[in-house]
């Protein structure tokens, strides 16, 4: 059991409950505690040497922030 | 990693799980719920990252592609229904985005030419999307297609150089992870277009 690991179980669990109830419910708080279990699933990947699903997930992260972006701003515009 | 740590690890994502399952049972507001959706599909990679070997690299790529292709359709149907327009005024707009885009988007594709592939597509997309969202976009979409498509076409290509020529098997490694990259990189960097239409934005 590495430290990457211990510290990316708690910082998952830390941002899952972050995330499903955030103190402050409001789309944008709720879109950027999203990151803090996305963090969590990247320190256990980087336990487990999984350079190319790291590598992705960090891409594809970017581009998902980017459509629910798209979506919120329209919904706080209307 | 011993077997104490896969079922440690397992325990963390059920207890994860539940709350998450809770947090979408409680939620009534339909955009809530969609950011919650990220939220399952962040537990499920972890779910599959805890396996260890290159089976879980290979599962999450898929992964990767069906939970990013379900987000924008979703949001797209969210938009349609609730029959949202895009925000009137002058966008947004501050001073980082006109000298950002260039330096970053060149190190973000030349990175991802390097690391080639799937991977690497998706590293030089976020790159192309920076710079179409920041700097707006006048590419020809056809182009784009048609780029795509031999793309597709050069990648099948390098599966048959696999099963017919293996002793040329480094050819074929080459034109796959070249082929993917431009691929992925043409299809994800359309995401950066959705934002607003035409050039000078």
């Amino acid at each position: 059991m590495t430290p990457e690991f211990i510290l990316g179980c708690i910082i998952l669990i830390a941002g899952v409950i972050a995330a499903g109830f955030p103190r402050e419910k409001t789309y944008l708080s709720r879109l950027i505690n999203l990151e803090i279990p996305a963090f969590g699933l990247l320190l256990i990947m980087l336990a487990y040497d999984e350079t190319l699903a790291l590598m992705t997930f960090i891409g594809v992260t970017a581009i998902s922030t980017f459509v629910l972006v798209r979506v919120i701003e329209r919904r706080d515009a209307g | 990693m011993d077997a104490a740590t896969y079922s440690i690890g397992l325990v963390v994502v059920a207890i994860g799980l539940i709350v998450g399952f809770a947090a979408i049972i409680r939620e009534k507001d339909d955009l809530h719920r969609i950011l919650l959706t990220d939220l399952a599909e962040v537990l499920a990679l972890v779910v599959i990252a805890l396996v260890a070997t290159d089976l879980a690299e290979a599962l999450i790529l898929p992964g990767l592609v069906v939970g990013i292709s379900e987000l924008m359709a979703v949001s797209e149907v969210y938009i349609a229904k609730e029959g949202l327009k895009a925000p009137e005024g002058p966008p947004f707009h501050i001073e980082v985005m006109d000298s950002a885009p260039g330096i970053l988007a060149l190190i973000l594709v030349a990175y991802g030419i390097v690391l080639s592939g799937f991977t690497g597509g998706a590293v030089a997309a976020v790159g192309a999307v920076f710079y179409f969202m920041c700097r707006g976009h006048a590419e020809q979409f056809e182009l784009i297609e048609t780029v795509s498509g031999y793309a597709w076409a050069i990648w099948i290509a390098a599966f048959f150089v696999f099963m017919f020529l293996p002793a040329y098997w480094f050819f074929g490694v080459m034109m796959a992870g070249g082929a993917i990259l431009i691929k992925v990189m043409a299809k994800m960097s359309l995401v950066g277009t959705m934002r607003r239409g035409g050039p000078n934005v």
